[in-house]
């Protein structure tokens, strides 16, 4: 019996299969991978893309898959197997998967997908309690540099972008980065929560997340870093402050291994055309997110930059061999 | 009182017939995805958020409010009528819930879930307008090490979970505080127990666990002793509805899962599981009818349910008063409030306190929704039950299975389903206890990661668990529970030998 | 059946179990590479779990050797092979992407026969019948992801 189901089977796959082989001229289909549980960054990146793509005519339909897992690499680990040569599948990532994938070890990275185009960022901040002595982020690295085991900084999980930053501030600060005391925290409102009530010295994390606290008083920003010094913000940047500390927290799109250039102009043309929409600006807006767009060759040279960048912070703070 | 009128005027408008139609429609569907088990209230709102966006902000809000209750409320009525907890906090439910259904009392352990939930959102909601400005103070002045100090008291209620056997209790706690340590470690990021398999790196999820142990476990041992006993079930013995003994019986557990529920929740790390399970102890050593533990005591249902609903309405504290989503659920509520280009935070209550009390009115008036839909559902729902036992355990296991997958579409996690299904038959065979393994999942990792980032911050000096004052007195009570019955029972022997 | 002084043997199984499962926390922890820079590192915990899984394994042959583990009951053995085939077809199929509706009418149908019905047929139809409801609800209206096969493409 279930040999005939099979035999059903299989022949309802090459039915379709055929079916589907028909081109589509107009208008792509587009899947998008979001591989991460519904309601984090990602799937929200994708969610919105998914209404953009629509709303702009630059797709005939979106569909939106979450494969969780792993900082992203399980739901990499399957695209990276299930797209292969397919033209009308994107999968959203960004910074965290690029330390997850040297962390978990993952056995596929990002040099087998085909690069698209980078979407949004969001710039990091260091913030501490208000009623700490701690005023700008000299003080900070003073203080580093005194005792650097006494300094705890709270933040995301560990060798996620909180993580590397933290690394990176210790190390600018002419400190051991292999020393720093990061803890990290399931979530942001827990690690906020061990800032406001003074149990680490000092807290990591995404702007928006702690923006409310800074107006409400809460919170000391002490440091944000973009290279430049935003509008609207009264944060000094790190750069300017005298500290090399430049990292974004970015989101992008990729598409799977072996597509052809027909395929990969299509894709980037229809991705082109979304950020361009005025259902873009609007998601950004909404969100708080920067845009931050970049296609082609650029973004495939600021991904390697990335990964070479990111491998050595790990191997300074003992995560990656 | 000025949170009183704010209050008033949120009710006000949640009452339009309009609005209270989307109540309505978020209810029914938020119940219908919601008893899917693996997939919890929090999933459910990310999954239906997006049909809320067409609404108005206070359309919106209410129908939001609606989904999220029928969620909750989905997962407890599968954790009473097949044994099956929707989500992790349903689970103390399950324990006492699912043999009051099999005993033909399904109808009123339905209503005291129901109604007991009610009791305890309101309660909660009051709570939050008096207590909130207060409560957050507590909750952000809580350290890792008082995570640590309340852990262990949790760990000495779960021995409420035993049953007669330690020696068996504490094996499967120790099963489930292996499976704990499954997959990255959140402090060093390392990968333990894992195999190199992706799937694990992520730990072992609760949901899948209970489902497994509980749905698939039990679908095996019955199927495999139906030959000796043929299982007749009656949906209903005696009084479909809750009798003047069951409402005594359940609303000091009402009061006291609130009890438990709320300020928990309002801790950051606080959760549901911890509280329902507290409650689910202290109703169990309070009983005037210890005999019926085990068996379908409804105390047992109706204080972990109003302790689950509580919490609820705790993680609103710190959401609505700093902008602390603490939860999954409360990261999707901040994601309704964006919807409308604000972020809770500490400014919230003072510049938008119409969206606030707009919210706190909404979820009450969904709380109302689920009462007046699901009491009169009662009778339907333990109908249920008369589905010819093939048919019935046949669509508990095609619902588990789809549960599962839909939240993870992985045959990995398919696969860790079925072994746990597995396990749980042989556990059942054997007399374990389920429970303590689905409890050690979820307090294990806790424990140990507020433990670690307690030491790491103290740079090793262990004095820190005893400097801090609320983790010291927590720390003096779980002595206190772990010695007492020893004393008492080497007190009653000495009084017995004096004889 | 009164095994009351008999040695156990399953018992004794599940408590070599238990051993083993120790065993190979402890051979997972000397693998881990990081200790942790401040404080306490990620191996404290798997040994003390271990540790207690040892003595439990322990606890439970000493039950076993005694003859005080519970009395069982017979079991069906085909019973609980045809859910298990049930499940496994279940995985096999999705896995091999046949799509949710034929997986979840062949376990239907394996679990209703498993429980004693003997008529297949009706059953797979009523898994299917059932399969088509729940994925046009859950699918459909309710924008779930649930696995794609031949089946699902067509409705």
């Amino acid at each position: 019996m279930s040999l005939s189901v099979q035999g059903i089977l299989r022949a309802l796959t090459v039915a379709t299969a055929a079916f589907a082989a028909t081109p589509a001229l107009a208008q792509m289909e587009l899947k998008i991978i979001a591989p991460a549980a519904p309601g984090g960054g990602w799937d929200q990146t994708a969610r919105s893309m998914q209404q953009a793509m629509v709303a702009s005519g630059a797709a005939k339909s979106a569909q939106v898959t979450n494969i969780p897992g792993a900082g992203g690499t399980v739901g990499l680990a399957q695209f990276v197997n299930t797209a292969k040569g397919d033209g009308n599948t994107l999968m959203v990532n960004g910074f965290v998967m690029v330390g997850a994938i040297l962390t978990n070890k993952s056995p596929v990275n990002l040099d087998q997908v085909t690069p698209i185009a980078k979407l949004t960022e969001e710039m990091q901040i260091i913030v501490v309690p208000a009623n700490s002595p701690i005023k700008t982020a000299k003080d900070l690295a003073d203080a580093v540099k005194k005792d650097v085991s006494k300094v705890t900084f709270a933040g995301g999980s560990a060798g996620g972008v909180d993580h590397i930053m933290a690394a990176l501030f210790v190390g600018s600060s002419g400190a051991d980065a292999s020393k720093v005391n990061y803890v990290p925290f399931s979530g942001g409102g827990e690690s906020l929560a061990a800032i406001i009530g003074g149990k680490v010295t000092a807290g990591i994390s995404g702007y928006a997340e702690y923006e409310g606290q800074i107006k409400a008083g809460r919170l000391r920003a002490i440091g944000i870093t973009s290279a430049e010094r935003r509008p609207g913000i009264a944060v000094p940047t790190f750069k300017e402050q005298g500290i090399d500390l430049v990292i974004t927290n970015w989101r992008s799109v990729v598409a799977g291994p072996g597509i052809n250039d027909a395929q990969k102009k299509a894709l980037t043309d229809a991705v082109d055309r979304m950020v361009k929409s005025n259902a873009w600006k609007e998601v950004l807006k909404q969100k708080g997110w920067d845009d931050a767009f970049v296609s082609g060759d650029a973004f495939a040279k600021f991904l390697k930059d990335e990964q070479t960048r990111v491998r050595k912070v790990l191997a300074d703070v003992g995560l990656v061999k | 009182m000025d949170a009183f009128a704010a209050l008033a005027t949120g009710l006000t408008v949640a009452l339009q017939p309009i609005n209270l139609l989307y109540a309505l429609i978020g209810v029914l569907l938020g119940t219908a995805v919601g008893v899917l088990p693996g997939i919890g209230p929090a999933l459910t709102v990310a999954l239906l958020l997006p049909i809320t966006f067409k609404l108005d902000p206070a359309g919106s809000l209410i129908m939001f409010a609606g989904i999220y209750y029928g969620g909750m409320y989905g997962g407890s009525t599968t954790a009473i009528l097949i044994n099956t907890p929707g989500e992790s906090a349903s689970l103390a439910t399950a324990l006492e819930g699912n043999k009051m259904a099999k005993a033909g009392r399904g109808g009123p352990a339905l209503a005291t879930a129901a109604i007991g939930s009610f009791v305890a959102g309101t309660l909660a909601t009051i709570g939050i307008v008096f207590l909130a400005p207060w409560l957050v103070e507590v909750a952000v002045s809580f350290g890792p090490e008082d995570y640590f100090a309340l852990m262990c008291v949790a760990f000495i209620t779960v021995s409420a979970t035993f049953g007669s056997s330690p020696i068996r209790g504490l094996t499967a706690l120790f099963i489930g505080l292996t499976l704990g340590i499954v997959g990255i470690d959140r402090l060093t990021g390392q990968a333990r127990l894992s195999f190199s398999v992706p799937e694990l790196l992520d730990g072992v999820e609760i949901t899948t666990l209970a489902v497994g142990l509980f749905a698939v476990g039990e679908a095996l041992y019955v199927a495999s002793r139906r030959h000796k006993h043929a299982e007749t079930l009656e949906p209903v013995r005696g009084s479909l509805w809750m009798t003047k003994e069951d409402w005594k019986r359940s609303w000091k557990p009402w009061l006291r899962g609130t009890m438990f529920g709320f300020p928990i929740g309002a801790l950051p790390a606080g959760g549901a599981e911890i509280p329902t399970f507290l409650s689910y102890s202290t109703e169990r050593k309070l009983t005037k009818h210890p005999e019926e533990f085990g068996h379908g005591a409804i105390e047992g249902v109706a204080g972990p349910e109003a302790a689950n609903n509580a919490s609820a309405a705790g993680t609103l504290v710190p959401l609505l008063t700093l902008g602390l989503p603490t939860s999954a659920t409360a990261a999707m509520m901040l994601a309704g409030f964006q919807q409308y280009g604000l972020n809770p935070g500490p400014l919230l209550f003072a510049e938008r306190p119409d969206l606030v009390w707009g919210l706190i009115a909404s979820l009450f008036i969904a709380n109302v929704m689920l009462l007046v839909l699901n009491l009169p559902l009662v009778g339907l729902w333990v109908r249920l039950l008369a589905i010819p036992q093939p048919w019935l355990y046949a669509g508990i296991l095609v619902f588990a299975t789809m549960g599962t997958i839909a939240a993870k579409p992985s045959v990995v996690e398919l696969t860790m389903l079925v072994a746990f299904g597995i396990m749980g038959y042989v556990m059942r065979r054997f007399d374990y206890p389920i429970a303590p393994v689905v409890v050690g999942l979820i307090l294990g990792p806790i424990a140990e990661a507020q433990l670690r980032r307690a030491l790491q911050i103290s740079l090793g000096d262990p004095m820190v668990l005893l400097q801090s004052p609320m983790s010291a007195t927590l720390l003096a009570i779980s002595a206190v529970a772990l010695i007492a019955p020893f004393v008492m029972k080497g007190l009653g022997k000495l009084n017995n030998s004096d004889d | 059946m009164d095994g009351s002084r008999q040695v156990d043997r399953a018992g004794m199984a599940l408590a070599a179990l238990l051993l083993v499962i120790a065993a190979v926390i402890f051979w997972d922890t000397s693998n881990l590479q990081l200790a942790a820079t401040y404080g306490v590192g990620p191996k404290a915990m798997p040994i003390v779990v271990a540790s207690g899984l040892a003595l439990l394994a322990v606890g439970n042959a000493v039950l076993a050797w005694r003859g005080d583990f519970p009395a069982r009951e017979d079991t069906d053995p085909k019973a609980i092979l045809l859910i298990l085939g049930g499940l496994a077809a279940l995985i096999a199929i999705i896995g091999l992407g046949g799509g949710f509706i034929p997986a979840t009418a062949i376990l239907f149908a394996a679990t209703a026969t498993a429980f004693g019905r003997r008529a297949i047929l009706t059953d797979l139809a009523i898994g299917l019948v059932l399969a088509v409801a729940v994925y046009l609800m859950f699918a459909k209206i309710l924008t779930l992801s649930l696995p794609m096969g031949p089946i699902e493409r067509l409705l």
